[in-house]
């Protein structure tokens, strides 16, 4: 029985339009996948940089899996928000990436979009704030017909995942 | 040469920025400077001529050119540094230079200046001293160059340049082969530079122009125009490549341009043009350019042509080049290679999509690029490498899909998948938006498209009004149409030539090559013609038959029509047949005839004859086979009569077997009959004659035509009259619906008699949604009423059908509605008889035709006014649905495997392709068994395959269980710290506790609860607490601000300032201050880290040792009083006693033990009984599980008990004689009383400090209270209330816990569901909010939670209740005995505090009810029911919210009782005057009662220093007031309490087993001692038990004793009862341990337990243990 250790953080965020982010995330696995231990999701707080547009969060991760098979190694889904001055949350990015499959310290880099919408969606989001999200957001991570949304690209969002295999050589994976 | 033309480089820039340095300066200078270099380089070229002439041979002049170099070299870098410094020199030298002007350069000038006067400039005064110094520099080149070659002076420049120029064409012939070496030496750089300099030459030149004032045209151009970069090489080298001849012309052409001065000129220009040569052939590089340049410059004036050369095109003539290439190059050629030399020797190609496996479609390739490759690879080495097995080139199969995976997206903002549907809705289109037509675009303008219906009319082939006339004819039409269409398609001629066709052809097989001449293959081809020629002529018959039936049947039809007519003698239809008759020529008829029955008995012959041959070969086979088994038969029979003879008994068995061995015998095959010829030919005679024209009858043609006439009305019968006017009443009109909505419909037309009605309407539909369906409806109007006939429904035309063009089509429609008529009309599905006996009965059905058209419409520009083609959903299926699955079923369509089996047996797909592997291995499973669709949805298909382990290998992995169990948090793992990395080292065990919890469920164990009914309470209490917990973890995940930010408040200005004036307060050493320990957050906290520290202070009034003596006790109470001193009174005692106790100097020697968490720690003993230690005793602490989380700590139950001993000796020693010199000793202990405190309480207020009363048992037997002390200390009027002895103490941790935060703010948080009202919420928020900010130390309570977590008010809870009517009536008289009895009773009922069992998670109230079913309850439950009980005895009584020591925040009763206030302690019993010192309450925070609650104003909250005066509101603020009345809460207790009646058969039995339990514990406990029980003194025990329980525990002590001293009069006694309200069994044991009674190891030692349990009524117990030691004295 293979298992796996994610250890890391959310490090930050750069290059969105607005400062005062803050993240959701989540880690998806397959079904052969066992959490047994920590949390599989969760949310950071609101940073608001002073100085730099990178917003830090260094939200820990740490889950450790117990798998029976490859398939549906976990993967990370990432939702960017943007807390404007009123308090009020809008989406700023979606993003997702792959746990790296090789043991050891990894930085990972999560480039993020959001939907677009349409025009005059857009002209609403520039006034009132607001935007359209998804409303399945399994949509991140599954990918099925994203070919007909319409989306802009948002900033990146930075991960520092170490990760830890063990017995996956008994069962014939080199890592 | 890479450093030369670096320098040359150099040279380069250093001029171009002298130049642009000297432009600036003046004039002069500018020459100068440009003079003085010209001048260098005009001396080089003297030096060339000097080296022209001698080097006449070759390596001569190599050599030459070489140390030349170097030399030039030299002198080029001094030049710059010449230049350079001339520049800044200025004029200077030029006065010297002027000077050494020469002679020899006078011929030079003169044609210099005739042609400055030829250019009509004036001449410039600089000219000649120019000249001159130029001539004077070229001179000393000259010269130098000399002395440098060591050679011969010259004579004399002209001569020079004449013999120069008579050698011309000898150098050139001679150097034929030099130049080439030197380009090939020297590369092309050399050139590069020779241009260079030329260039550069060419702008000093223009310089030196620009010096006159007037700048050339092209001078101006390049000023603005020129790239100062280097040239590009190309050009020289190209130049250098051309032939030499052109280099020639060039020369002269020069010449010629020249305007030619006088001879000597000429010679001058020829011989500097030589020089310009020769540098380009003889030299490498720069310098004889620069010379050459120089000379030019000075020499003669050139434009720009001069410098520069046209050349051709150098070019190579095609041939040569042709041959050239050849001869290194390699075409391949276009023809096909044989396929011989691409395969290895000795082998065939092997084809292997032949042999069966799956060879992909190869990507498309032109025959000849292939061929070509295929050539060009056999040429290469190991070529053959490159084709496969099949001899063709190894290729991958095509990669290119034909269609899209993906089916194509034509809309962006249709109708999006649900999943990726954004939030907001408004801007989603309707739900229509897909049938809209596209091409509405924001700027675009609304497409029209136009549908054409077209609605010609219709034509009834049955209608209800026909009459028997008309339907003949209908049916005479139908038939004559079918007629038509049959002959229109002729298959009969069709099928005739087809046969004839065939027959030919296989004659001539036959003719061709006879009958022996037939290979394989033609026997097989004669087989299939023949096969063919069968199944034609069959085919053929049969058309001919239907031809015939049918013609027959038109003429039968009109025969039956005639008939009618005839018969009602009128006629309603113009139908009339006639039969053409078209004669035919009898001769070739019958020889027609008969050719064609001969071919076809021929062809039966041989048919039969075939078949004759087959079945014969199937005959002798057979035969053959029988006559074998004949044979077999007959030699066992043989077999069977030799055997006969010898043993007549086996035979029988054997014939048996052999029977059955030889088994069923083959049947006699019968030899195949000849076929009957005459019958066949009869039967093909009979058949032609049936189906064919006779020979010789003519060939009929029907026609009908409508030219009968009608019989008018008036003629006919009165049925048929009234059918034509049935008829003309009718009409009929069409609608027309698009998509279900009627859009138009057509005029009303009436039914003609033909029943035939003409619309040709045409509707132009002008369309914004997509066209689904077009429906027309056919309604027949009576009168006024009408009704649906029919329905057709069109089909949708392509879009490629536009109108004009678009046929017309006749839709068939039928109705079977039921119509009958009474006249001649036949009516719809009705049964009819033409006959006249109405037999052969007809039924017939409406129907019709309809003409219709329906066609896109064309606008004026013949634009189609059709939707896009693609956008149609019936547009999209063209070839590629045959190669996508998904396009062609749709992507729904791949989870229906029914449709997809379908689809992969339509499309045939290649079952070896290992693309479609997949599809083919599920449809085999799909078609393997009947096809079983299952029922769900994998969702990870290849999952199972690649699983490492199973899935229960996974659940059971122990470790794996231990990790998952300590992250949810399961409570016997939540602390679990270290988890082994490997699965063996996970104990099996670790999992009994919990998987017994589970199993355990709602067993009930009896056997540690001695009791049912607690223990089900325990049950519930568990449960209630579980689920309170798990409540309460779900609100733990909600953070608030404070939870996750620890911020020091700011100080404020107020406080800084009272900051400053402590610092100049003056310092009091004397006063010490507490400070404030650093706190420690328990997280990172270990095991041993923290101590309960106790400081035990003093103690007053501890009972004193009472002498074992026959003095009545009296005597010694009376006479003690008059004892002054402490001390004196001891003595004398201790006289009294000395022959007992010798050792024994005092009347106690106290000592406090203090136990926690079994670890035992002791003060030393000190004297009297009133003794002070005044020592710290250190404790370790450890947490259970070393869990040091708040909550863990907090409903920690371990209790720091604190127990007074005495200390006794006894001196055992036995020899007297050791006395003198030995002291032996026992000590022994004797238990006084103990304080037990529980640990949270001590962590929860961080510090107990006070002052408690001892627990001590009623009866202490040896010891005895001395009361008389009262007046000694200062305590007289506080020690005389009070009995019992108290002990002041510290109790802290150290390091000091941060306790968690409180339970209460904590609730606050958390917003429990309620059924209060909102207002009265707010309100107690707000009151609640106020108490706080005024008193934030005292207690303030409005809402509380119930049982059910939910908040209910406080005043709700107080309510009067009846107590037990037994207790009301002991003491009907006293009403004060009775308010003490009721608080035994609810003393009784043990205490469990909400903290301990909730995990410190919140207070639970519970009513009063449930409290006395429960037995376990808080202080809160314990002071309600008091209050209750205390209201329904008529008392004035209040519930106390405030603190006490020990336990913290509680609650006490309040009463009222003849003006003054008495409190009292519910959960001990107890009660206090209001000025009693001792009174543990310590803060009042609020009053509570059924109708209000007051909050306490007052400065003090010590009962002593305040009014209970609630009147008062400047002291106690009311919750409702006259601004919010009380809206009359209703209670939440019940109205009446059900108790339980006392069960004392139960508590005797009880009795018994505690009793049990605590001797066996006892034995337990001593287990190196015997343990001997007096009977005698436990009966004695037991029988005093009752009347302490009755006197509540007082009063009782003196008389006891004298009882006891009386029966056990030569025994020491030391012995105390013990009572304790039960609930377990587990702390009365532990309580016995803690009086150490078993401690005791006299060797003579004797016990007595007596245990009384005695029953209140709802199962509340009051139990008492009598532990007495007794030790013989005699």
């Amino acid at each position: 029985m293979a298992e796996l250790h994610i250890i890391g953080q959310i490090v930050g965020a750069s290059g969105f339009p607005h400062s005062s982010l803050f993240c959701k995330w989540g880690i998806h696995a397959g079904g052969a996948w066992r959490l047994l231990s920590g949390l599989r999701e969760g949310q950071t707080q609101v940073d608001s940089p002073q100085t730099s547009d990178m917003a830090f969060w260094s939200h820990p991760i740490d889950l450790h899996y117990a798998t029976k098979g490859l398939q549906g190694w976990p993967k990370l889904h990432l939702q960017v928000w943007h807390q404007d001055l009123f308090g009020r949350c809008e989406l700023s990015g979606y993003g997702y990436c792959h746990v790296p499959s090789s043991p050891g310290h990894h930085r990972l880099r999560c480039a993020t979009w959001r939907p677009l919408g349409s025009w005059q969606e857009q002209l609403a989001q520039s006034f009132v704030g607001g935007g359209p999200q998804l409303r399945f957001p399994d949509v991140i991570y599954s990918g099925a017909d994203r070919y007909r949304l319409h989306t802009a690209a948002g900033g990146t969002v930075e991960l520092e995942l170490a990760v830890i295999l063990r017995n996956f050589d008994k069962y014939g994976v080199e890592s | 040469m890479a450093s030369s033309s670096d320098l040359r480089e150099k040279i380069r820039k250093k001029r171009r920025a002298l130049q642009e340095s000297l432009a600036k300066s003046k004039d002069d200078v500018d020459t100068q400077a440009l003079v003085t270099t010209e001048m260098e380089m005009s001396s080089d070229r003297g030096r060339t001529e000097v080296e022209e002439l001698s080097g006449s041979q070759e390596q001569q002049v190599t050599t030459l050119k070489q140390t030349l170099k170097a030399q030039r070299m030299r002198r080029r870098r001094k030049l710059l540094e010449d230049t350079t410094a001339e520049a800044t020199r200025g004029d200077q030298p030029m006065g010297t230079e002027l000077s050494e002007v020469g002679e020899p350069l006078d011929s030079v000038t003169k044609p210099r200046s005739t042609r400055h006067t030829q250019r009509d400039l004036p001449p410039l005064p600089v000219e000649t001293p120019l000249r001159r110094r130029v001539a004077e520099k070229l001179k000393a080149a000259k010269s130098k160059a000399e002395t440098l070659l060591q050679q011969e002076a010259l004579s004399e420049p002209t001569s020079c340049l004449q013999s120069l120029r008579d050698r011309e064409t000898l150098t050139r012939f001679d150097v034929e082969t030099d130049p080439r070496l030197l380009s090939r030496e020297t590369g092309e750089l050399s050139t590069a530079a020779r241009v260079k300099f030329q260039d550069a030459a060419h702008r000093v030149r223009q310089k030196a122009e620009m010096e006159t004032g007037l700048p050339t045209a092209e001078m101006a151009y390049n000023f603005f125009t020129f790239n100062f970069d280097p040239e590009p090489q190309e050009e020289p080298v190209k130049r250098q490549k051309k032939g030499r001849s052109k280099r020639r012309d060039r020369a002269e052409e020069e010449e010629e341009g020249e305007e030619e001065g006088d001879s000597h000129g000429e010679e001058e220009e020829a011989g500097a043009e030589q020089e310009e040569e020769e540098p380009e052939e003889g030299r490498d590089e720069d310098a004889p350019l620069v010379g050459d340049q120089g000379s030019e410059l000075f020499i003669i004036d050139q434009t720009a042509q001069d410098f520069l050369e046209v050349k051709a095109v150098d070019y190579v003539g095609y041939h040569s080049r042709v041959q050239r290439e050849s001869e290194v190059l390699f075409t391949p050629s276009l023809r096909t290679v044989p396929a011989s030399s691409k395969v290895p020797e000795n082998r065939q190609p092997r084809y292997l999509e032949d042999e069966g496996l799956y060879v992909g479609e190869r990507p498309p390739v032109s025959r000849v690029n292939q061929n070509i490759l295929e050539n060009r690879i056999l040429q290469q080495d190991e070529g053959k490498k490159w084709f496969g097995d099949d001899g063709r080139v190894q290729a991958l199969p095509n990669p290119i899909k034909q269609s899209p995976t993906r089916p194509p997206l034509f809309s962006l903002e249709g109708d999006l998948d649900p999943a990726l549907q954004t939030v907001y809705r408004k801007a989603l289109k309707s739900k229509h938006a897909g049938r809209y037509i596209p091409g509405a675009g924001p700027g675009e303008e609304q497409r029209h498209c136009q549908l054409d219906v077209d609605v010609a009319g219709l034509i009834f082939s049955h209608h209800p009004l026909f009459s028997r006339e008309h339907v003949l004819g209908a049916r005479l039409a139908q038939l004559y149409d079918q007629h038509l269409a049959r002959q229109s398609r002729n298959l009969t001629g069709l099928l005739t030539d087809k046969l004839n066709g065939l027959r030919n052809a296989t004659r001539n097989i036959k003719d061709l090559h006879g009958e022996q001449g037939l290979n394989m293959a033609m026997r097989q081809r004669m087989v299939e013609y023949k096969e063919e020629v069968k199944n034609t002529r069959i085919l053929r018959d049969t058309e001919q038959e239907k031809d015939r039936t049918l013609l027959k049947s038109i003429v039968k039809v009109w025969k039956e029509m005639k008939a009618l007519r005839e018969f009602q003698r009128f006629t309603n239809t113009a139908y009339k047949l006639h039969l053409r008759r078209e004669v035919v020529e009898l001769q070739k008829d019958e020889q027609d005839f008969e050719a064609e029955i001969q071919a076809e008995l021929a062809e039966l012959r041989g048919e039969f004859e075939d078949e004759y041959q087959r079945k014969m070969e199937q005959y002798s086979q057979q035969h053959e086979e029988w006559r074998t088994w004949r044979r077999k038969q007959k030699a066992r029979k043989k077999k069977k009569k030799a055997k006969m003879r010898d043993d007549g008994e086996e035979e029988e068995e054997e014939e048996e077997q052999e029977e059955e061995f030889v088994g069923d015998e083959p049947p006699k095959p019968e030899l195949p009959e000849k076929q009957d010829w005459a019958l066949a030919e009869q039967q093909v005679r009979e058949k032609a004659s049936r189906w064919r024209r006779r020979p010789g009858e003519p060939v009929l043609v029907p026609d009908i035509s409508l030219s009968g006439s009608i019989t008018p009305t008036e003629q006919c019968p009165r049925g048929e009259i009234a059918r034509r006017e049935d008829v003309s009443k009718r009409s009929l009109f069409v609608k027309v619906l698009y998509n279900d909505k009627e859009v138009s419909r057509t005029d009303r037309r009436s039914l003609s008699s033909d029943f035939r009605v003409h619309f040709g309407q045409i509707f132009n539909l002008k369309i914004v949604n997509w066209p689904e369906s077009v429906r027309l409806q056919v309604f027949e109007v009576v009168g006024s009423s009408s009704s649906l006939l029919a329905e057709v429904f069109v089909p949708l035309p392509d879009t490629t059908v536009l109108t004009g063009s678009a046929p017309f089509q006749e839709l068939e429609f039928g109705s079977s509605q039921r119509v009958a008529f009474d006249h001649e009309g036949v009516g719809s599905d009705v049964p009819f008889s033409f006959e006249a006996d109405g037999s052969n009965k007809l039924t017939l059905l409406t129907s019709g035709k309809l003409s219709c058209c329906i066609s896109w419409a064309v606008d004026k520009n013949e634009v189609p006014l059709a939707p896009p083609n693609s956008q149609q959903p019936w547009g999209v299926r063209s070839g590629l649905r045959q190669m996508d699955a998904i396009a062609c079923i749709g992507a729904s369509g791949l989870s229906d495997m029914k449709k997809l089996s379908k689809w992969a047996a339509e499309s045939r797909l290649d079952p070896n392709d290992p693309s479609n592997a997949m599809l083919m291995q599920l449809l085999t499973v799909a078609s393997s068994g009947s096809v079983q669709v299952p029922d769900y949805f994998r969702l990870e298909q290849l999952q199972e395959e690649f699983n490492f382990v199973t899935d229960e290998e996974l659940q059971r992995s122990r470790r794996f269980q231990l990790l998952t169990l300590r992250s949810q948090e399961v409570a016997e793992f939540r602390n679990y710290k270290n988890i082994p990395a490997v699965e063996r080292e996970v104990s099996e065990k670790i999992f009994q506790d919990y998987e017994r919890r589970l199993q355990e469920g709602e067993v009930i164990d009896t056997r540690d609860h001695l009791d049912a009914h607690r223990a089900l309470v325990a049950k519930y209490l568990q449960k209630v607490r579980e689920s309170v917990v798990n409540r309460f973890l779900i609100s733990k995940h909600h953070f608030i601000l404070s939870d996750l930010v620890q911020e020091d408040e700011v100080p404020s200005i107020g406080v800084l300032g009272l900051n400053l004036f402590k610092l100049a307060e003056p310092k009091r050493p004397l006063k010490p201050q507490r400070k404030e320990r650093k706190k420690v957050t328990a997280q990172n906290l270990s095991d041993g880290d923290i101590k309960v520290l106790v400081n035990i202070i003093r103690a007053y009034d501890i009972p004193i040792r009472k002498p074992l003596s026959s003095k009545p006790p009296v005597a010694s109470k009376s006479a003690r009083p008059f004892k002054e001193p402490f001390a004196a009174g001891q003595s004398s005692q201790n006289a009294l006693q000395g022959g007992d106790w010798p050792l024994s100097q005092s009347q106690i020697r106290p000592f406090v033990e203090v136990s926690f968490q079994r670890t035992v720690c002791q003060t030393t003993t000190a004297d009297g009984p009133n003794p002070c230690w005044n020592e710290e005793l250190e404790l370790p602490f450890s947490a259970p599980n070393g869990d040091y989380s708040t909550s863990s700590l907090q409903s920690m139950k371990d209790e720091v008990f604190i127990n007074i001993f005495d200390e006794m000796a006894f001196d055992i020693t036995e020899d007297e004689r050791e006395r003198g010199s030995s002291v032996h000793t026992r000590i022994e202990r004797h238990w006084l009383g103990s304080v037990k405190i529980p640990f949270s309480t001590v962590y929860l207020q961080s510090r107990i400090d006070g002052t408690f009363k001892v627990q001590s048992p009623a009866v202490l037997l040896g010891y005895s209270k001395e009361r008389s002390l009262a007046s000694e200390g200062g305590y007289d009027a506080v020690r005389c209330l009070s009995e019992g002895s108290f002990i002041t103490l510290f109790i802290t941790i150290q390091p000091q816990l941060i306790p968690g935060e409180s339970v209460r703010e904590r609730m606050k948080e958390i917003k429990f569901d309620t059924q209060e009202e909102e207002r009265l919420l707010q309100a107690a928020e707000v009151f609640q909010r106020d108490a706080a900010l005024c008193f934030p130390g005292r207690p303030c309570i409005t809402t509380v939670i119930d049982i059910n977590g939910k908040a209910v008010f406080v005043t709700r809870y107080i309510r009067a209740l009846s107590p037990p009517q037994e207790l009301l009536d002991a003491f009907p008289n006293s009403p004060q005995e009775t308010m003490e009895l009721v608080a035994r009773y609810v003393s009784l009922i043990p205490s469990l505090p909400d903290s301990v069992s909730f995990a410190g998670i919140c207070d639970i109230w519970s009513t009063c009810d449930q409290f006395l079913t429960l037995l376990a309850g808080d202080e809160e439950e314990h002071a309600v029911l008091l209050c209750n009980y205390f209201l329904f005895m008529k008392k004035k009584a209040w519930l106390i919210i405030g603190t006490a020591v020990p336990e913290g925040p509680t609650a006490y009763v309040l009463t009222y009782e003849q003006g003054h206030y008495v409190i009292w302690d519910p959960s001990k019993g107890q009660y206090y005057g209001q000025y009693d010192t001792f009174c543990p309450l310590q803060t009042v925070g609020c009053l509570i009662n059924a109708d209000n609650v007051w909050f306490n104003l007052q400065p003090y909250d010590t009962p002593m220093r305040m009014s209970f005066d609630v009147t008062r509101s400047k002291l106690w603020k009311p919750f409702f007031s006259r601004a919010f009345p009380n809206p009359g809460l209703s209670s939440v207790q019940p109205e009446e309490i059900a108790y339980k009646r006392s069960d004392k058969a139960a508590a005797a039995e009880l009795q018994d087993r505690i009793e049990k339990v605590l001797k066996e514990k006892i034995m337990e406990w001593r287990p190196r001692h015997p343990t001997r029980w007096n009977r005698y003194c436990t009966a004695t025990l037991r029988h005093f038990l009752p009347k302490l329980e009755l006197s509540r525990g007082r009063d009782v002590g003196e008389e006891h004793r004298l009882e006891l001293h009386n029966l056990l009069g030569d025994y020491r006694i030391s012995g105390f009862p013990l009572h304790m309200a039960f609930s377990e069994l587990h702390p009365l044991v532990e309580m016995v341990y803690s009086t150490g009674v078993h401690n005791v190891e006299a060797p003579s030692i004797e016990f007595a337990l007596a245990v009384y349990v005695h029953p209140y009524p709802s199962s509340v117990l009051s139990v008492w243990v009598y532990l007495a030691s007794l030790v013989r004295t005699r």
